[in-house]
């Protein structure tokens, strides 16, 4: 055989095996997915992180005191999230050594630019330094008290500064709320501008609105509260300890708000899409109908935000009549749901996005391998790293209570108030 | 020289905040390519770079070089809108080097046909036949001569 | 551990550091500003960015569907042979009669593009009589004025060039695939191989040597328009396509201002 005809044939036997997932006109360089599972991947944890942070700060800026148990958890939470957040991106890029250019020229009309720097400004300025105001206390008793390389890490953390007295624990407390205050828009900020990322892009009729980064923040929220719910539950589990039921009941009522404002501002994209019925409509439609069915309509509509929503909402509407035991499995279940409904929005986003074409024509079809950058072994493997991490940051910043008259504490309660 | 006592926290966070933004900006003075901004948000060397490529095709003024008299009656006639590498293949190779041959010298129905096949989605101004109608079984050179449409052999 | 720290010292510290820093943009520009005075130092022989400004336009009457251009693009720009990449490539639009008795002015309409149209098209298996009208329409980089994927580089790996054309620096580029997702016109993808974003860049090397792009050189019916607005010759082949015709852009209402201009297309061109 003619070794010309090698590529020839590569290319009539790769098209014959495209045009077999494609329905319709796509643009040729579309059949095959940009963006796949790692960027799915990516806006979820950011989201947690953010949803995570939100619960915290309705401790420190709301003065929710009945949340109090689960603040430390929140924070350990956040920080373990955001930690892990930049691997997926990390790993997406053609040339991840190049990743460091986006914070030396960064080109700020993009906000894929202003990432680096909303997510250092984050990281440092509010989450590693509301932990390091709420912690200061607690690691100079455990730098004094611990050897070895624990100790030695407590030390370092202290930045070298041991002064526990009232006067300064007092300034330590003004300072957690000054940077919460200003942390919760940077939170808004950091997963808005995920969502702003999609919003941006005018090209592509499913991402490109005005609501897409609100939809971001509201999903955010309710898949981080719904985290801290489950870690929280997990972690009593893991020690043993009886959970706060008025916490839980307090989680469980932010986790319906937040869940109904995040049906209501998805409800109204839809509502206005098929209202204004553009001419984008009717591939969106098919898109939905068809490729998208089972995981936008059954799994993010019906079993991550209709169903929790009803359970949730009979939580808040007849909570007397509900036994303390079923409201908390309503509360753990509904969480469950979320958490994978928040996901499928996510991935509906993303490869929902991808797989209609820009000519309104046609659909492509998204495959998925084991192995591989686009594989659901990374993928998988990077959704369950964080929690790997917050296991290390509970190991490490919330120890147990001594056992004794305050073995009922609870497991996450911070020991300066 | 008054001094304020500053809290222990505060002065020593400040000091790690001008630590990391002094780092950052060395690190920003070392690592921006030489040429950036000369031109806008780039790279001022990509336009060299992108222009440095080496050609494929030679184009019509390289063949006009030696061939001048075949370009001269193909201006005449009905393909003089053709140049010669649409139908004898990328060709600069050929211009450096004479010995080395154009890609393609011999010509089937088919290279004809890709143009002049009849087809309800090509417009009208161009002469389209139907191979099955139009003298099936000859050649298409058997009566036409590429550089000039309407001649005979 | 002496916890004073004078104000004073602390306050002149800050405030040489933001002087620093404010002073940056200041000495970036003045360097730029010298810089531009000698730009000639970085074109290729001589080239000089800033006295052109190529444009392709595209009569849709005239292209034939031979896929030549398709063709010649790859093996000039070494695209990867597959058959989902592409620099430019040639759609087909078949428009068939309306049903009888329905309300519609024009039926269905089917798009295709086999292997971007690169071997030609295969007859259509939509009989004559059923077809109202058909055509077969090029696609490339539209080269537009406010190219929505310069704007969403994060780095600055792709950019609109003084003469033009819009560039990929694929040394510079990080493979985040933005630019790709924020391209209305499909013209860009991911090379497999350099793991770069890649799309049409006008054969820079061609013209900055004064050669035509290679899918304009092997065009047998003029229907890809190439030259040069900045051109002091009168008969430059774009500059009389742009005084003759009544043009189309594609997308219009996004804001792109696509300056690839369309004469003769139809309204059913996405």
């Amino acid at each position: 055989m003619d070794p010309a005809l090698t590529p020839v044939l590569q290319a009539a036997g790769e098209a014959h095996h495209l045009a077999t997932s494609i329905e319709g006109y796509v643009y040729p360089n579309e059949q095959n997915l940009l963006w796949s599972v790692l960027i799915v991947v990516y806006p979820y944890i950011t989201g947690l992180v953010a949803g995570a942070f939100i619960m915290a700060s309705l401790v420190r800026v709301f003065n929710v005191k009945a949340l109090t148990p689960v603040y430390r958890l929140a924070l350990l939470t956040a920080l373990a999230f955001l930690v892990c957040a930049p691997l997926p991106l990390l790993f997406h890029l053609g040339h991840p050594e190049r990743s460091y250019q986006v914070m030396i020229t960064p080109h700020t009309s993009s906000p894929m630019a202003m990432f680096g720097f909303v997510y250092a400004w984050y990281m440092m300025a509010v989450l590693l330094l509301e932990l390091w105001c709420e912690y200061r206390h607690d690691l100079v008793v455990w730098s004094e008290r611990e050897r070895g390389l624990k100790g030695a890490l407590y030390r370092v953390i202290t930045l070298g500064v041991r002064d526990i007295s009232p006067a300064a624990l007092h300034l330590d407390e003004r300072l957690s709320k000054i940077i919460t205050v200003i942390g919760i828009p940077s939170a808004f900020l950091l997963h808005g501008y995920v969502g702003f990322i999609f919003g941006s892009i005018k090209a592509n009729p499913w991402w490109g609105n005005v609501l897409m980064p609100v939809i971001f923040i509201f999903s955010a929220m309710a898949s981080g509260m719904a985290l801290c719910v489950v870690l929280y539950k997990e972690l009593c589990w893991f020690r043993r300890k009886a959970v706060d039921d008025a916490c839980l009941d307090e989680m469980g009522k932010f986790l319906f708000y937040a869940l109904l404002v995040d049906f209501t501002v998805e409800g109204l994209d839809w509502l206005h899409r098929l209202y204004a019925a553009e001419e984008s409509i009717s591939v969106l439609k098919q898109l939905a109908e068809g490729r998208l069915f089972n995981t936008l309509l059954v799994i993010q509509l019906c079993l991550g935000t209709l169903l929790p929503l009803l359970a949730l909402g009979a939580t808040q509407i007849l909570p007397g009549r509900i036994p303390v035991w079923f409201r908390q499995r309503i509360y753990y279940n509904s969480a469950f749901l979320i958490l994978v409904g928040v996901l499928a929005m996510r991935w509906n986003v993303v490869i929902g996005g991808q797989l209609f074409s820009k000519s309104l024509r046609g659909f492509a079809t998204f495959k998925m391998g084991l192995a591989g950058q686009e594989g659901w072994l990374l993928s998988v493997g990077l959704i369950f790293l964080p929690f790997v991490v917050l296991g290390v940051l509970v190991w490490l910043f919330l120890p147990e209570p001594p056992s004794g008259p305050e073995a009922k504490e609870t497991v996450a309660a911070p020991v300066a108030n | 020289m008054s001094s304020l006592k500053m809290p222990p926290q505060v002065s020593r966070l400040v000091l790690l905040t001008l630590g990391i933004v002094g780092s950052y900006l060395v690190a920003r003075k070392l690592l921006v390519p030489k040429t950036f901004g000369e031109y806008g948000w780039y790279r001022g060397a990509a336009l060299e770079e992108n222009a440095a490529h080496k050609l494929v095709f030679a184009g019509m003024k390289s063949c006009d070089e030696c061939h001048s008299d075949v370009l001269q009656k193909l201006g005449k006639y009905e393909h003089k809108t053709i140049s010669c590498e649409s139908c004898h293949g990328p060709s600069r190779a050929h211009a450096d080097d004479p010995d080395v041959k154009t890609p393609k010298g011999m010509f089937a129905d088919s290279d004809c046909l890709r143009c002049h096949q009849s087809s309800p989605s090509r417009p009208l101004w161009i002469k389209q036949v139907d191979p099955l109608d139009h003298y099936r079984g000859d050649k298409c050179t058997g009566c036409h001569v590429p550089h000039q449409p309407k001649e005979t052999p | 551990m002496n916890h004073v720290i004078s104000r004073r010292r602390m306050l002149g510290a800050l405030g040489s550091a933001l002087g620093w820093i404010a002073s940056q943009p200041v000495a970036h520009a003045a360097k730029a500003a010298v810089q531009n005075l000698l730009a000639s130092s970085h074109a290729p022989k001589g080239y000089d960015p800033t006295k052109h400004k190529w444009l392709m336009c595209i009569d849709v009457d005239r292209c034939i569907g031979c896929g030549l251009c398709v063709d010649a693009c790859k093996a000039e720009n070494h695209v990867p042979e597959a058959s989902s990449f592409f620099r430019t490539w040639i759609e087909r639009y078949i428009i068939k009669t309306p049903e009888p008795g329905g309300n519609e002015v024009r039926g269905e309409v089917l798009v295709d593009s086999p292997n971007g149209g690169r071997n030609g098209f295969p007859p259509s298996t939509v009989p004559r009589e059923e077809i109202l009208k058909s055509f077969f329409v090029p696609k490339l980089c539209n080269l537009c004025e406010h190219s929505p994927c310069a704007q969403a580089c994060p780095v600055g790996a792709t950019f609109d060039s003084p003469d033009g054309a819009v560039l990929v620096d694929s040394n510079y580029c990080i493979g985040c695939g933005f630019c790709i997702q924020a391209c209305p016109y499909g013209c860009r993808f991911l090379n497999p191989e350099t793991k770069t974003a890649e799309k049409c860049s006008l054969c820079y090397h061609r013209i900055t040597r004064g050669l035509r792009p290679a899918c304009v050189e092997v065009c047998p019916t003029q229907a890809r328009i190439f030259g040069d607005l900045k051109n002091p010759v009168e008969n430059d082949p774009v500059q009389e396509f742009v005084r003759k015709n009544k043009v189309f852009t594609l997308k219009p209402h996004l804001g792109t201002e696509p300056r690839v201009l369309y004469a003769n297309i139809d309204k059913e061109v996405r």
